[in-house]
């Protein structure tokens, strides 16, 4: 049901905030996952079970400092503990779906809300520019209607949020409609008839859907372009000779990019067992042979496993490149890669649940040249 | 071991305890004989060989990785094989697009009957890894 959420003190947060209240008071949801103000400026994910805490909410906020994906995971598991709503981005979700699938969370007894997003900044750069006075809600909210990046002085937005072409949540309970939309209008949702009548509201006619799209259409073909260029130039420099091991030069296998990564879940990965610890003669001979080794070792083969492990389910959601110390664009790589992996599989990740991730399925009837003698 | 007029590849194969390790005895055991650039790693299903099993060997230099396994239908674990088979397009398609020659990685399906296709197999695989030459990765320091 489409309805609208009428402006509370001339505020969009206030009036979301509002609304949230209303799902926990209402009994709707028991718990409320969403980004809380903390002190310094910046906003963390928490799960609010006291409705007086949503004072402090921010689910507005244009920082994401873990996909939240990895925390759904944690509050449902195999089954959600209470009736759960969880505020997330788009790419959260796409993540959160993936999860489902490798049965690390559920969606029974979770309300899903997503909101449109206009993309997320670095957290320093964000806590940065909003005491500079730099970033505003108003301005960060109206980046989609006029096709431009927020705030264009100061920081720019994640690498991966500039070449985000899924900005509009999918398969939501609840979808707050932010994007065409001026700070001082009514907000338009769209949510589950069920809901609608737990929380009082009935149908109001939103604003024609078609200025809406434009929006999205104009910020996601800006965006794609952006994309394809930044997968095109990552190609190009795979393909150069020693391209692969030229793009991770500088990494000092941190294990950041696989500790942040929504889908890397594996309670025990293979790069932190003492699988890799070889014994001390083993770095002298590959030196002997090689003239040269690089420590530590093994960093391709990291790299290259964690393409092997989660390429199909990436989500382009870019937390590695953002935890990298050594500036090396990991999502941007492995979105290019990926792309490759999923296409292969006619994939999606994040699209539909019930789509089986491609690495646990088979037909009999598909690839039947491969093992054969050519 | 290493120049142009004589190269010598070292391939690495992983073979299914059921059928092509089964097959690879039986080459044995006929007195068949294939090149000896072959060294053989008996896992119980081609299911079994991670990712990571194949790109550990190619990084450090191995010229091959040869992955053999049950006829489709075939599988002593049922599904094993096609799952193997899965692995491998994701495999390919990433060796491919991070610029590895992916032809070092081989998968086929031999029976523990067919113990003259295995030699074949591995006959036909060492003249292929001669052609394309030394695997890049054995000089290369930043792995």
């Amino acid at each position: 049901m489409n309805t609208m959420l009428p402006l509370q003190n001339g505020d969009p947060l206030i009036t979301v905030r509002g609304f949230l209240r209303q799902l926990l008071e209402t009994g709707v949801v028991e718990a409320i996952f969403l980004p809380l103000e903390v002190d310094g400026g910046a906003t963390l994910p928490a799960l609010v079970a006291d409705p007086a805490w949503l004072d402090q909410a921010d689910p507005l906020t244009p920082v994401m400092p873990i996909n939240s994906a990895r925390a759904v995971s944690a509050l449902t598991n195999k089954h959600s503990p209470a009736r759960l709503g969880v505020v997330l981005r788009p790419c959260e979700i796409r993540a959160l779906i993936e999860l489902v699938k490798l049965q690390q969370a559920t969606l029974e007894n979770v309300t899903l809300i997503g909101l449109d997003c206009p993309g997320t900044y670095e957290v320093a750069e964000y806590i940065e520019g909003k005491h500079a006075g730099r970033i505003t809600l108003a301005d960060y909210l109206e980046v989609a209607g006029d096709d431009r990046q927020p705030a264009l002085v100061g920081p720019s937005l994640r690498p991966a949020c500039q070449m985000c072409d899924q900005p509009v949540p999918e398969h939501v309970d609840i979808h707050l409609r932010l994007f065409g939309l001026g700070t001082d209008q009514a907000i338009p949702v769209t949510l589950s008839d069920e809901i609608a009548e737990k929380l009082g509201l009935s149908q109001v006619s939103q604003p024609a859907a078609d200025g809406r799209q434009a929006v999205v259409d104009r910020l996601t073909a800006a965006r794609r372009q952006v994309r394809e260029k930044e997968l095109a130039a990552i190609r190009e420099r795979l393909d150069a000779d020693g391209g692969l091991a030229s793009l991770f030069a500088t990494c000092i296998r941190c294990h950041n990019c696989m500790t942040v990564c929504p889908i890397c879940y594996c309670k025990t990965c293979l790069f932190k067992t003492a699988a890799f610890d070889h014994p001390p003669e083993h770095y002298l001979n590959a030196a002997r042979r090689r003239g040269a080794v690089r420590m530590l070792g093994d960093t391709l083969l990291f790299q290259l496993t964690r393409l092997n492990h989660m390429s199909a389910s990436c989500v382009s959601c870019g937390m590695c490149t953002s935890a990298c110390p050594a500036d090396i664009p990991v999502g941007a790589i492995f979105s290019a890669v990926g792309a490759q992996v999923q296409a292969a599989f006619d994939y999606q990740p994040g699209r539909d649940v019930s789509d089986p991730l491609p690495l646990i399925t088979f037909q009999a009837n598909e690839w039947t040249q491969i093992g054969e003698e050519k | 071991m290493n120049n142009d007029n004589h190269f010598e590849p070292h391939i690495l194969a992983f073979l299914c305890n059921w059928c092509t390790y089964t097959g690879a005895d039986l080459a044995g055991t006929s007195r068949l004989q294939y090149p000896p650039n072959v060294r053989v790693i008996r896992t119980m299903c081609s299911g079994a060989v991670d990712p990571v099993y194949v790109l550990k060997p190619l990084l450090d230099g191995a010229d091959g990785v040869f992955i053999g396994g049950c006829h489709p239908g075939d599988c002593h674990y049922q599904t094993g094989n096609y799952k193997t088979r899965r692995r491998y397009v994701a495999l390919t398609e990433i060796l491919k697009a991070v610029g590895f020659d992916e032809q070092r990685v081989w998968l086929r399906w031999i029976s523990a009957s067919e113990g003259q296709k295995f030699a074949e197999t591995m006959t036909e695989m060492v003249v292929a890894i001669k052609e394309l030459g030394p695997n890049p990765m054995r000089t290369s320091w930043t792995v």
